[in-house]
């Protein structure tokens, strides 16, 4: 029973999204970081409970967790990694650009465009 | 020569001999249809010797395939599989010598022109030699493929545009429910070959097999254009005529008799495939009759009556009798014979005149008699006039619909009625259609215009006509062939009895009558001047279509309005709105919220309480939470750091070292690369974050459903781990990480050992990432103004610079 993981998966999950459904690309950015986190815990958490147990190597003493979802977890903290370097220079690129991070700017001359095609 | 081998000849080799046509197409223009000829030529004698060793059980030929999915290349052949393909590749045979004529000067692009034909034609013939009904519904939807090519061959043209798209959408989309029956029948039988199937018998007790049935019906249905669908045939028209006389008579739209003759055995005996078959198929019937009647355009006739003659082949399975049909095949090879016949006719007055309206032609019987006399005998088959095989498949039809009644009581009436209505329809659209060509006054424009086709193009509806008149004399000699070919199962075992003259019958009469009224309508319709004969709007239910694919496409449209798809600021919300309401609304009514509750509870007040690991997680959380709730990016950065690297601590407590020697790694690059990303923008740009602080509705939607997510994860992670998998494959790697990796941490031989590919594939990503990283870096090119303007403000991060302040935000 892991249920302080769940927790702070849940709590992680709901601040990534939140800050995934802003609208300024840094916090989307931020979201991202917090959200692959909050995955990879919550598939950690599947490896059931560490208490009384050791790493999963063997000639550890006692009963090991799964190594399964650490193996995951593992490729997926470098893909996140991969995707949040990829995020962080499509942002300077987006900086650059069009001296904005925030998207309502950068979209700032469409509503007026669909008020026109309604 | 083994029937492996035939196969090969008959559906390998037109699909095969594709490409090359296309590209020698160019190079032999008009000629590339001597070279085209070839693959029929070669099928039909393969296909004459299959049929010459035919000895009745099917006979199977396969290649393994996906076995996985039961999807081999099996092709069967049987009497019904014969039947079918020997017309496919005798009447190619004609066609393609046809079209040699016909496009001759009258078109570009030969090469493709054949290639499509050939690719059709292996199609077709794979369908109807498929054993394996996955591989029967490809060659299916290939058939759809190849005839929206065809139709669509003179695409400059908006009709061939419009009538390709209307096919293709269609049949490709009944098809798609024909898939969905094939597998419930998988589901019922537990197989996908058919010959098992029929061995098995029939599928009628199943309890999904009305829909299985009906789903593989609309197949059949929309394939040859049975009401309300009949719309598409008449549109296919924009197709060049040899086409026409191929697909959309003689073999394509047939596909749906050969489906439904494929299914009866299986499902004759269920009680709603007599009033599903033929209450469609009756109503296409006489609405094809008046459609046909109705229409102006040469090759709107035909197709119409087409569509009611499909109507009738359909109908006719739908009301047989459960000891089998007698003559299914001769009413198809009549069909064959004379639209076939009269399609390439069509054709030829076109080639002559270049007239498509049957108001613009006329008195064609002084400058071609020749044709007069081949369209003369077609149009005596269609309305079945004696001496023909038309006649004989019209007293069939009388003799087997007259007895109906008494078996199927009021369906039976409406065949009858249908049947006798229609056949007076179709003696009027016969006599008007040849009179309309050959008799009368010739109009201006065909004097001026008329240009005498090529005696040699008369020859393929000559040979039509020909069988037509031979078998119609001396129908003995079909009743042998037609009984080699009989289905056990789908005919009866006796071989039908065929004469010319069956003697003074209740049938004879009424077809006398029949005919008699047929000719009055001609009568009155000759003094009305055909004015009345105008298709009204509400029978054209393309219109009904055009409406709808126009309401499709404008209701896209609002829905991507109305869920700001096409606004990036508004538009995530739908997606993770949608995800939290179904997800999270399945656990909620699958595990009731107070379950959930109690769960957590339980879990927090468990004994084996680890007090550093709460720690570490209420930091990883606070962490998080300060990413929210500070303002400046430097603060918002150092609060997320403290988030990951504390979930560092939290792996290791996790006893998962490997992962927390990766997560300190990763945090670290990461900070660097943000910090210095952060570091590179002024400070200005970070004021913008707060412009929109302010409480909105929008941002109360975005807390609801962020907070939905964060309960749904943590009740599908209470739930998921207080119901463990009792078999974990975990268990199995460590056991072999050291037999067989040779390494004692299972989680290092999981990930360069036992999924090394998968490592593999991480690599790659990071690879492409870092490609992606590049080509973004580099692509910026500064234009001069901007290069003389010099850095987009100061650096930020609170080096703040009088530069900057005095700028103020760009």
């Amino acid at each position: 029973m892991q249920a302080d993981t769940a927790l702070l998966s849940g709590v992680l999950f709901a601040v990534s999204m939140w800050l995934l459904l802003q609208r300024s690309f840094v916090k989307v950015l931020f979201g991202f970081v917090l959200l692959s986190n909050a995955a990879n815990l919550f598939v950690l958490m599947m490896s059931g409970e560490p208490v009384g147990r050791s790493a999963p190597i063997v000639g550890d003493p006692g009963p090991v967790v799964d190594p399964l979802p650490q193996a995951l977890v593992l490729t997926a903290i470098v893909i996140g990694f991969g995707v949040t370097a990829y995020l962080v220079t499509l942002l300077y690129r987006l900086f650059l650009d069009s001296g904005t991070t925030h998207v309502d700017e950068l979209y700032a001359d469409e509503p007026a465009e669909r008020e026109k095609s309604k | 020569m083994t029937p492996a081998l035939a196969i090969l000849m008959v559906v390998g080799l037109p699909l095969l001999g594709a490409l090359p046509l296309a590209m020698v197409g160019r190079r032999l223009g008009a000629r590339t249809a001597w070279l085209a000829l070839v693959f029929p030529v070669v099928g039909f004698l393969a296909l004459g010797w299959l049929y010459g060793t035919h000895e009745g059980p099917t006979r199977l030929v396969s290649w393994p395939w996906v076995p996985s999915i039961g999807l081999n290349l099996t092709f069967g052949i049987d009497g019904l599989a014969l039947f079918f393909a020997l017309i496919v590749s005798g009447m190619g045979v004609l066609v393609v010598f046809y079209a040699g004529f016909y496009l001759d000067g009258h078109a570009a692009h030969h090469g493709r022109f054949y290639a499509y034909l050939m690719l059709f034609m292996a199609a077709m013939l794979g369908t109807v030699l498929s054993d394996n009904l996955l591989l029967l519904f490809a060659f299916w939807e290939l058939t759809g493929i190849a005839s929206f090519l065809l139709i669509g061959f003179l695409h400059e043209q908006e009709g061939s545009r419009r009538g390709a798209r209307m096919a293709l959408l269609i049949t490709g989309a009944t098809g798609l429910a024909g898939l969905v029956g094939i597998v419930l029948v998988r589901q019922i039988s537990g197989t996908y070959s058919l010959r098992e199937l029929m061995a098995a018998g029939g599928l009628d007790e199943a309890p999904l097999a009305g829909a299985a049935m009906t789903l593989l019906l609309l197949a059949a249905f929309g394939k040859s254009a049975q009401f309300p669908l009949q719309f598409w045939l008449p549109n296919a028209m924009a197709a060049p005529t040899p086409v026409s006389a191929y697909l959309h008579s003689a073999t394509m739209v047939k596909l749906g008799v050969f489906l439904t003759a494929r299914l009866f055995p299986l499902f004759h005996e269920h009680p709603y495939w007599a009033p599903i078959v033929s209450s469609v198929a009756f109503v296409t019937l006489v609405l094809g009759g008046v459609l046909a009647l109705l229409s102006t355009q040469l090759k709107a006739i035909l197709a119409y009556s087409t569509v009611s003659q499909l109507g009738f082949l359909i109908g006719y399975y739908g009301l047989g009798p459960s000891e089998g049909l007698e003559s299914d095949f001769l009413h198809i090879l009549n069909h064959v014979f004379y639209k076939g016949c009269l399609f390439m006719v069509v054709g030829i007055v076109y080639v002559a005149t270049h007239a498509k309206d049957i108001r613009e032609v006329g008195g064609l019987w002084k400058r071609m008699p020749l044709l007069g006399v081949i369209a003369g005998i077609a149009c005596a088959a269609m309305l079945g006039l004696p001496g023909t095989t038309g006649f004989l498949s019209k007293e069939l039809m009388f003799k087997e619909i007259f007895v109906s009644p008494r078996a199927h009581g009021p369906l039976g009436v409406l065949a009858v009625v249908a049947v006798v209505l229609t056949s007076l329809l179709k003696v009027a659209f016969s006599v008007r259609l040849f009179q309309g060509m050959f008799l009368g006054k010739e109009p201006a424009s065909v004097a001026k215009h008329f240009q005498a086709p090529p005696s040699w193009m008369l020859m393929p509806p000559a040979v039509l006509a020909a069988c037509a008149l031979v078998l119609g004399v001396a129908p003995e000699l079909l009743s042998g062939p037609i009984h080699h070919l009989h289905v056990p199962g789908l005919h009866t075992p006796t071989p039908p009895e065929l004469h010319l003259w069956h003697g003074v019958t209740r049938e004879l009469l009424a077809s006398m009558a029949v005919v008699a009224a047929g000719f009055g309508v001609v009568a009155w319709g000759n003094r009305t001047a055909w004015r009345w004969a105008v298709v009204p709007r509400w029978l054209q239910f393309d219109l009904l279509y055009d409406r709808g694919l126009d309401f499709l496409g404008r209701f896209a449209k609002k829905v991507t309005r109305v869920s700001g798809a096409d606004w990036p600021g508004a538009w995530p919300r739908v997606p993770v709105a949608t995800l939290v309401v179904l997800v999270g609304g399945f656990l909620w009514v699958r595990f009731p919220p107070g379950e959930v509750l109690d769960l957590l509870g339980d879990g927090l007040s468990e004994h084996r309480w680890d007090g550093l690991r709460v720690l570490v997680a209420a930091l990883i959380a606070l962490g998080a939470l300060g990413v929210v709730i500070l303002r400046s990016w430097p603060a918002q950065v150092v609060a997320l750091s403290v988030s990951g690297f504390m979930t560092t601590v939290y792996f290791v407590l996790y006893r998962a070292p490997d992962l927390a020697l990766t997560q300190i790694l990763v945090e670290t690059v990461s900070l660097v690369l943000i910090v210095t990303l952060l570091a590179r923008f002024p400070r200005s740009a970070q004021e913008g974050e707060d412009v929109d602080r302010r409480w909105r509705f929008r941002q109360v939607v975005s807390l609801v459903v962020a907070i939905g997510f964060g309960i749904m994860m943590t009740a599908m992670g209470l739930l998921v781990t207080t119901r463990p998998h009792p078999n974990r494959i975990g268990g199995w790697f460590l056991d072999n990480t050291q037999p067989l990796a040779k390494g004692a941490n299972a989680v290092n031989t999981l990930l360069v050992d036992f999924r090394g590919f998968d490592t593999f594939g991480e690599i790659t990503v990071l690879v492409v990432a870092m490609l992606g990283c590049l080509g973004l870096l580099f692509r910026h090119r500064r234009t001069t103004g901007e290069h003389r303007a010099g850095a987009k403000g100061a650096p930020g991060l609170g080096i703040n610079t009088a530069h900057d302040a005095g700028e103020g935000r760009s």
